[in-house]
């Protein structure tokens, strides 16, 4: 409101004030010589309304230009007269000299104390200036106001600050030098943050005022923010400074080879250099000053450290040292979201790490190898004690080989979420490597497999459900990273089978757990039927049962009837494959059961066949057991009793001995004929009976280890064991172990076949929907439904869909591109 | 604002013709020239002393603008004041204080 109201009565005021006029030059004198005073620091008995008065009487005169020019020119006079001697006089010739030898040793304290005296000097003059030019301005408010608004001049303030700049800045330090002020201001500045670096104790906030100064002079007389002379000026040659300073220092780090130092080195630097910009410098300048940093120190330096002989990520890794990895992540994250020199290193170290658990696999797995193949021979030769072992040690190998991963994997875990931070990119690359190396090893899947057998037949036994439950965690996390999820579909289903079978599950409980998770793992279609399987067992039971009191109701007079436990099985959803080598050769001509048995079987059948019409049962002697009772009658005349658990076969066989008479004999061939048992069964059962020395049932003429077809078989009665019960294991199937080489391609090519029928599946559910795809497309919408199970081979693909073309399911539509169309 | 010497919760304002006015240093502040004159960091004597002679405003003009002051500030945080009553002969002399002193 006053200002509108000046402007208004301006014109009746200056009749009123002109007669005084003449009083300009006195006004002035009185003026200018406060104005000293005043620079003098003798303010005190001045009068401010006095001078207020005086420049208001100026202005009013309408001589305020001149006025300001006068103030202009004074404070110049004064500024280069005293101030500049002042603060030219505190420039040493120890501070110009260094300037050319900045590192030259002994004159580094001589020159920091010149250093010192210079800036304090200027600091002094700077504030002073201030100072005065405060007291000033607020005398001459009056004139100010009317000069910047009404004659747009920059505030005497700003002016006098400007010709401070001008005229004690830039002015040079000797007459005829070129050097000027603040050249020598701003090498001492970096000469003392240099000392700062180098670990000595330097005045901070000296250097803070003069870089306040400096931020508190503008390059332009409008003043704006990005024309301080601070940033203009001293900002690029402090991050020029800096830069080159830290380049140095990250060869000299580099040079030492020690990536912990290095890691401890820059961690350090950047929190000095964030307290140094807090402290001394302008806060401005911390992001710059951290970029500089980043770069020069961290960026360029990373992937070497990383790598470093010796003392690198992988010497990290392998020695657990979280702390030094914690700061190298945290190095790598500030450069780099992608940090991939660690992520590299990292990744390379975890495969290194994976393949050595996989050879580690491989030699103990080889290593029994040798012994293994003259076992295979010798269980020909009835040797079965000696097989044991490198089985076991094989499975050994592959439960090995899955404990070991999961050490790995727990140590990753734990550096993961201590050091890394818990960061995804990182975790994902953990991942990726986890997976390349599980997925190099092409037996992870069956290993996987015979890990969970293992635990399930033994490993849980005396333990607690939670431990039992992270052993199985652990197996499936496992899972996650097997990309050929049917292969271990495959063998899971195969183990399970036995288990279940041979009822070699400890829990089953633990199995329905198992399977429970694997479901939510994977998804629902991959447990299908292994839930099958065990529906299957559990019908089975009631259908024992049921047929049991079935027979109790007919009753069957034998008081010697033989007790029948069944296991009905859906073909389609067991692996048939391990049950149903025997029919392979001999194409279903069955085996002639004893005719006890026989009779049983029969009302069985007729039983089940009665339950359920229009199924067919066939009967799976290979996966039996049997309780047989046998009497031996020594030649003292005593009766040795035993109960034998022999194999379905090895039941047949022996029954056939009943209608023998002692001493009498039956020949290979003769119990070939009479039982229809394939020459592998038998070969094998007749092995366990006669050869292995345990269980020596029957007596083989000539003793060998061999069976041939001409060997002639007795009756043992000099069966001698301590036990009344037992077992008489076959050989084969009694134990899950690591394929030999043949089982795994047969294996393979079952598992190329199935495959082939999934990806052909997948092919036309996409066409029948979509119709017509181009060639490209299809490839990826095959890929992309089937990577939950296993990764399609592209080759396979294109085969299968040929096929599909030739068997009229699909057609060419086009060539280019090409596309397919659904032929419905 | 608060060394010994320049602690003082008053200043006086003295008219050319030598009328004494005394007004808390908060009211007198107001007035921007007032405040710079007044204030503790420059060294000028009327910071030093709380005292302040404007020679060219005479008592009669200078009550006025004392009233003003206080009005000012009795009333800085209202809205719908009450109009100051100015007596229209002093209006402009009233005036070129109010350009003077800056409020």
């Amino acid at each position: 409101m006053a200002m509108r109201a000046r402007q208004r009565i301006r014109a009746p005021r200056r009749g009123l004030t002109a007669n005084k006029g003449d009083d300009f030059e006195t006004n002035w004198a009185d003026l200018s010589t406060s104005l000293k005073k005043i620079h003098t620091k003798d303010a005190s008995n001045l009068s401010f309304e006095q001078l207020y008065r005086n420049s208001y009487n100026i202005v009013l005169m309408m001589r305020g230009e001149d006025l300001y020019e006068r103030i202009k020119k004074l404070e110049q006079d004064w500024l280069d007269d005293e101030v500049k001697t002042r603060v030219t006089a505190a420039i040493s010739s120890s501070l110009l000299l260094a300037k050319e030898l900045a590192e030259v040793q002994d004159q580094a304290n001589e020159r920091r104390e010149a250093g010192e005296r210079f800036l304090a000097a200027m600091r002094e003059a700077f504030e002073d200036h201030q100072l005065c030019m405060g007291m000033i301005t607020d005398v001459l408010m009056y004139m100010d106001r009317v000069m910047s608004t009404d004659h747009r001049k920059p505030s005497i303030y700003a002016a006098a600050m400007a010709l401070f700049r001008d005229h004690v800045l830039r002015s040079p330090i000797r007459s005829d030098a070129k050097t000027t002020v603040v050249d020598v201001l701003e090498s001492t500045i970096l000469f003392m943050i240099q000392l700062e670096r180098s670990g000595q104790i330097i005045d901070r906030p000296l250097i803070s005022h003069c870089v306040t100064m400096l931020e508190g002079l503008y390059e332009t007389i409008t003043e704006e923010e990005s024309s301080k002379l601070y940033l203009t000026l001293f900002e690029p040659a402090f991050l020029d400074a800096s830069k080159r300073f830290y380049q140095a220092e990250g060869r000299r780090l580099l040079e030492t080879g020690d990536a912990a130092t290095f890691c401890k080195v820059a961690t350090d630097r950047l929190a000095e250099e964030t307290e140094r910009c807090m402290y001394t410098l302008a806060s401005s300048t911390a992001p710059k000053i951290k970029e500089v940093l980043d770069r020069e120190l961290i960026e360029n330096n990373i992937a070497e450290v990383v790598n470093l002989e010796g003392t690198g990520v992988r010497q990290m890794l392998d020695n657990d040292r979280l702390d030094s990895l914690r700061s190298i992540y945290v190095l790598s994250a500030r450069v780099d979201p992608k940090k991939t020199p660690l992520t590299t290193a990292v990744q390379k170290r975890i495969v290194e790490m994976g393949k050595e658990i996989n050879a580690g696999a491989v030699e103990l797995a080889q290593t029994p190898a040798e012994p293994k193949k003259p076992a295979d021979k010798g269980e020909k030769a009835k040797k079965p004690a000696e097989k044991e072992k490198p089985v076991n040690q094989q499975t050994a190998a592959a439960i090995k080989w899955v404990d070991d991963i999961l050490g790995l994997k727990k140590k990753f875990d734990n550096i993961w979420e201590d050091s890394f931070q818990s960061d995804h990119v990182m975790q994902s690359a953990i991942t990726t490597s986890f997976s390349e190396f599980i997925n190099s090893e092409s037996r992870s899947s069956e290993y996987l497999s015979l890990f969970f057998d293992e635990n399930l037949k033994k490993g849980i036994k005396g333990k607690t459900e939670t431990e039992v439950d992270s052993l199985l965690d652990n197996g499936i996390t496992l899972l996650r990273y097997v990309k050929d999820k049917d292969m271990f579909e495959a063998y899971y289903k195969k183990h399970l089978s036995r288990r279940l079978l041979m009822k070699r599950s400890v829990s089953m409980d633990a199995e329905r757990q198992m399977i429970s998770k694997m479901k939510l793992e994977v998804g629902n279609q991959f447990t299908q039927r292994l839930e099958a399987m065990f529906k299957d067992m559990t019908i089975s039971e009631d259908l024992t049962a049921s047929y049991k009191e079935h027979a109790k109701k007919t009753g069957d007079p034998n008081t010697k009837r033989i007790d029948l436990d069944i296991n009905v099985l859906t073909s389609t959803m067991w692996p048939m494959e391990i049950m149903a080598s025997a029919t392979r050769d001999n194409v279903q001509l069955g085996c002639i059961y004893p005719k006890e048995v026989e009779s049983v079987k029969q009302s069985f059948e007729q039983y089940y066949l009665g339950k359920h019409s229009g199924r067919k049962l066939s009967w799976q002697p290979t996966m039996g057991t049997a309780d047989i009772r046998l009497e031996f009658p020594r030649s003292n005349g005593k009766i040795q009793r035993h109960e034998l658990n022999v194999s379905t076969y090895a039941m047949v066989i022996l029954l056939l001995f009943n209608d023998v008479p002692t001493g009498e004999f039956l020949t290979y061939t003769d119990i070939k004929e009479r039982t229809r048992i394939t020459d592998h069964d038998l070969i094998r059962n007749l092995q366990a009976l006669a050869v292995a020395q345990k269980t020596r049932v029957l007596r083989k003429e000539p003793m060998s280890r061999d069976v041939k077809p001409t060997d002639k078989f007795f009756f043992n009665n000099d069966f001698q064991s301590p036990f009344l019960k037992v077992r008489i294991g076959v050989v084969s199937g009694s134990a899950n172990k690591v394929e030999s080489q043949d089982q795994r391609k047969e294996t393979e090519k079952k598992m190329s076949e199935e495959r082939g029928a999934s990806i052909e599946a997948a092919i036309v559910r996409i066409m029948k929907q979509r119709k017509s795809l181009t060639h490209s497309k299809l490839m990826t919408e095959v890929l992309s439904q089937l990577s939950a199970r296993f990764v399609p081979d592209v080759n396979m693909i294109k085969k299968r869909i040929e096929s599909l073309i030739d068997r009229e399911y699909l057609e060419r539509v086009e060539e280019d591109p090409p596309t397919y169309g659904y032929v419905a | 604002m608060t060394t010994p010497e320049q602690d003082q919760e008053f200043v006086t304002l003295v008219s050319g013709d030598g009328f004494e006015f005394i007004l808390p240093r908060s009211t007198a502040c107001i007035s921007k020239t007032l405040r710079m004159m007044f204030d503790p960091l420059s060294k000028f004597s009327e910071a030093l002393t709380g005292r302040c002679v404007l020679e060219n405003i005479s008592g009669e003009v200078l009550e006025k603008v004392c009233e003003y002051l206080c009005y000012n500030e009795k009333n800085k945080d209202q809205v719908n004041v009450p109009d100051m009553e100015i007596p229209p002969e002093l209006c402009l002399e009233l005036l070129m204080a109010a350009d003077y002193l800056d409020v």
